[in-house]
């Protein structure tokens, strides 16, 4: 494997850059010259992959929906060389990805519901402080090139701990983030259980191509990517989803069916992702939390499903084991290694701690991305064929407990054994934790692909 | 009028072979219906119904009447059929992630085959062989086939237990369900409308 040119990549798609606040900048190309002189200044300012000698106080990324695209300006046979869903904009795919009901794109925010996002500017930093000098920044740049205005500013921010820090938890109270494939090129450690299976149960990264566009993927192939070369090589394609939780109707489930179920509220809600609430995965640790484990990298995410072919540790629905099933298809892992997701995010909004009322109304969630160098093979397969459909791990039409659009109708059944504290245990008339408030499909382009945007010099053929 | 009946796709695909590899085919084929491990990885792929590969030699196409013109074919033809839940990419990718080897062997011997991997080639070529279902009869467009047999092995299950029970105590009868509901648990997803597309 060559290595990976990481000063022509961004680094947001090479790295999750663990700072605690993050601000979505959305924007709207005014035209064609105006974006390509925003673009110009922008250049030196975005974050590439290149190893950090020290960590910067922040960084800033960029990536271009479709219509983005064709505000700046490209050429034709390159605008008509985009995949399919990526032209068409994640709005477009409600069906595909069963947005409906309360996730209906109608009833979306109105930044995603009533106009048309051109530009995503992300930028991660350590202090709100840094976040609003790096704003102010690009507002200057906005003023003086006239590029593009801003439609809305999303921001996002670890949610707080005890002690006045941050912590890895979500709004339902899980940690999160454990789970990111290992692939060819990247500049971190390979962790156990992150990569692909090998025949003798080895674990390596996956291939590249996977995740980078302009490199052989798991099959062989170089991915489907825009022309020229140029232009597609080391960028990669990006999901942007805003997910509100229902935090009073999680917390509500919970507490009524934690009731009822003989293993206990803590357990129930285990059952629901394959880890507890502080990340043990149930299939290592099936009846208490064990710190040891998910301090440790070498065993957080290190383990297989064959061992508990029956579901009774981690059941066969959970949110885990249905959005990453590793071994559970059998073919070592074949069916799965080209159906991986590369996730970042961060939650936003009002955080309650458990001890007091929550509501669902609130602005809270998760803003939920996703790289991967083929939206419809790997984001959109997982989400439809895996999330809102269980027949590839033979639960019929049941969804992800956790994720799935239930609308009041929804079933989860937990898998046990004879023990009294692990019975089996069916869920019904699961309602819809979480709904989707709006997002798009984008590109992100390389350093290089950026450049050639910026100077209107993307070759026509 | 589809390939599509609920949860299930049609799969049809006809592919034209020089005479002289017809019997290398019928070699291989004749392995692979004597030895059942090589059937093993096809069968394993669940979401599969079932898959045929049948040969129609160039002589024997029907002439239903005299006033049907007599053909001089010069191939043989393959013909594949096949049933499946999923889409029609992952029932490709699948193939191709997994069965490479085997459907090679059966396919190489098929005028321009490309190999199934790449998958990109492949999919092409399947897309220009296929042909389009007329007709489309399903018993049970809302369940796959994994759905099925899940309900098979709990109506047998409920026979066994309805059996058994009624000399029980409401104590033996609670520990009879217990282990009943053990024994089906990974069998009780609902049957309903599939995703779109598939």
């Amino acid at each position: 494997m060559a290595k990976l040119n990481a000063a022509d990549i961004q680094g947001f798609a090479m790295r999750g850059y663990t700072f605690p606040v993050a601000r979505f900048v959305l924007m709207g190309i005014a035209n064609a010259e105006g974006g390509r002189a925003l673009l110009l200044r922008i250049l030196d300012q975005v974050t590439t992959a290149e190893r950090w000698d020290v960590k910067p106080d922040s960084t800033l990324n960029i990536a271009f929906t479709y219509a983005g695209l064709v505000r700046m300006g490209l050429p034709d046979a390159t605008l008509l060389s985009f995949p399919v869903e990526f032209v068409q904009g994640m709005k477009a795919r409600a069906p595909i990805l069963e947005d409906s009901g309360n996730s209906a794109p109608e009833r979306w925010d109105a930044v995603w519901r009533d106009s048309q996002v051109h530009v995503w500017v992300a930028i991660y930093g350590e202090s709100l402080d840094v976040l609003a000098r790096r704003c102010a920044t690009l507002r200057q740049f906005l003023q003086e090139t006239g590029g593009a205005r801003i439609l809305y500013e999303q921001d996002a921010s670890a949610l707080p701990d005890a002690n006045g820090g941050y912590s890895t938890k979500e709004h339902f109270g899980y940690t999160d983030g454990f789970g990111n494939p290992d692939f060819e090129g990247a500049d971190r450690k390979s962790q156990p259980g992150q990569g692909k299976l090998t025949a003798d149960g080895k674990w390596v990264p996956l291939a590249t191509g996977e995740f980078l566009l302009g490199y052989p993927d798991e099959a062989g192939e170089i991915p489907a990517g825009p022309v020229p070369h140029l232009l597609a090589k080391s960028g990669t394609f990006m999901v942007y989803r805003k997910l509100h939780q229902n935090v009073a109707t999680f917390r509500h489930y919970l507490d009524e069916h934690g009731s009822r179920y003989a293993g206990g509220k803590e357990k129930l809600a285990a059952k629901f992702v394959g880890r507890w609430r502080d990340g043990t995965p149930l299939l290592l640790s099936p009846d208490k939390e064990d710190p040891a484990i998910v301090t440790n990298p070498a065993r957080s995410t290190n383990f297989t499903y064959g061992e508990d072919s029956g579901g009774s540790r981690c059941p066969i629905g959970a949110h885990m084991r249905r959005v990453n099933p590793r071994d559970a298809f059998g073919f070592g892992g074949a069916l799965i290694n080209r159906r991986r997701i590369m996730r970042r995010g961060l939650p936003y909004g009002v955080y309650t701690p458990p001890d007091q009322p929550a509501n669902d109304a609130d602005e809270h969630g998760v803003i939920f991305i996703v790289l991967n160098a083929s939206i419809s093979r790997q984001f959109e397969f997982v989400q439809q064929q895996w999330i809102q459909y269980g027949n590839d791990s033979h639960q019929g039409s049941d969804r992800d407990p956790l994720m799935g659009a239930h609308n009041g109708q929804g079933k989860f059944m937990i898998q046990g054994d004879t023990n009294a504290s692990n019975p089996p245990y069916m869920c019904t008339a699961l309602p819809s934790f979480v709904e989707t408030r709006g997002g798009d499909y984008f590109f992100m382009p390389s350093l290089t692909a950026l450049r050639l945007i910026a100077t209107n010099s993307v070759d026509p053929r | 009028m589809t390939n599509i009946n609920g949860k299930t796709y049609a799969m049809t695909a006809i592919t034209p072979m020089k005479p002289w590899k017809t019997p290398i085919l019928k070699v291989f084929f004749f392995l692979l219906a004597h030895i059942k491990p090589l059937q093993a990885r096809l069968v394993g792929l669940s979401f599969i119904h079932f898959a045929r590969w049948v040969v129609i030699k160039r002589q024997a196409f029907p002439r239903l009447a005299n006033s049907q013109p007599i053909e001089n074919l010069s191939y043989d033809y393959l013909l594949f059929f096949s049933n499946f839940n999923g889409t029609w990419n992952q029932y490709i990718d699948a193939f191709a992630d997994v069965l490479a080897d085997g459907l090679n062997l059966v396919w190489r011997w098929s005028e321009k085959f490309p190999m199934s991997r790449p998958v990109t080639a492949f999919k092409r070529y399947i897309s220009l062989v296929q042909f389009d279902t007329d007709y489309y009869y399903t018993a049970y467009p809302r369940a796959t086939t994994n759905d099925v047999k899940a309900a098979h092995r709990v109506c047998a299950a409920v026979e066994d237990l309805g059996r058994n029970c009624n000399e029980m105590s409401p104590a033996e009868f609670s520990a009879a369900y217990l282990q009943f509901l053990v024994k089906v648990q990974k069998d009780l997803g609902s049957t309903g409308v599939g995703p779109v597309g598939t």
